[in-house]
């Protein structure tokens, strides 16, 4: 079901907009606290996650080119090329705004590891929402919140999320991404 | 955690779970406010002395995270 364009927040407004760019580059999906709020969760926030597959430094500046026309900015560098090595590449996070605007903003990292590239393979866009938008899936966002991130917020999310998907959640699943989590990020 | 604030987010998932279109239009109200709110905030310390300085601050604070 299609959210209406009279319910739609400025965060929908702002990651449709910045979705239209990336989505004609590479694939990408959103993550964490904007998952929830999408689905419904009653908290505020400032920025909405993003995490794209890793592009050559090339592709990268025709992204970048795209963005600043859409009348995007980088809070980092207007510079595409210090972007590239100086974060994205380090897998250091970059954040883009509207030209001339404070908030919300766009975090945005490249694919990391396994994990982020299972991210990639299983995004899924979630009806729920009512967002044309390809989200990770709803048990890797409870798992890396109740395994990795872990604060009263995350963990608030990933209730939030198992009261609103109920049975319809695959606790294996859930149990092996912690696995993985635990193996790729914690080194446990 | 609070228990009581817990049980908050319980109750508030649960009327989302069971009224998937109303819910929407009162979730916009508050996401929407506290954007705007938080835009007045840095606007008007942005015409302060040095309150772009603090707005870069700010900024530098979030960071970029790995």
């Amino acid at each position: 079901m299609e959210r209406k364009v009279e319910d739609k927040t400025i965060l929908d407004k702002f990651l449709e907009d910045f979705v239209n760019v990336v989505e004609k580059h590479c694939k990408y999906i959103v993550v964490s606290g904007f998952v929830a709020i999408a689905h419904g969760r009653s908290r505020g926030t400032e920025d909405i996650d993003m995490i794209i597959e890793k592009l050559e430094k090339k592709q990268f500046i025709l992204l970048h080119n795209d963005l600043i026309k859409a009348r995007f900015e980088c809070i980092q560098s207007e510079n595409p090329e210090i972007i590239y090595e100086d974060y994205l590449i380090k897998n250091t996070s970059v954040r883009y705004i509207r030209k001339g605007e404070f908030l919300p903003e766009m975090e945005l990292k490249f694919t990391k590891d396994e994990l982020d590239d299972l991210q990639i393979k299983e995004r899924i866009k979630l009806p729920f929402t009512g967002l044309d938008v390809w989200f990770s899936s709803i048990e890797m966002n409870i798992a890396f919140k109740e395994e990795y991130l872990k604060s009263d917020k995350d963990i608030e999310d990933a209730k939030h999320l198992r009261i609103i998907y109920g049975k319809e959640i695959d606790e294996n699943k859930i149990k092996r991404i912690k696995d993985k989590i635990n193996k790729l990020r914690m080194k446990k | 955690m609070r228990e009581e604030h817990m049980q908050q987010v319980k109750r508030w998932a649960l009327y989302v779970k069971e009224h998937p279109e109303e819910w929407k239009q009162k979730l916009k109200k508050f996401i929407d406010a506290q954007i705007i709110i938080a835009r007045r905030a840095y606007a008007k310390l942005a015409k302060t002395e040095q309150g772009r300085e603090k707005i870069r601050i700010i900024r530098q604070m979030k960071g970029g995270t790995k």
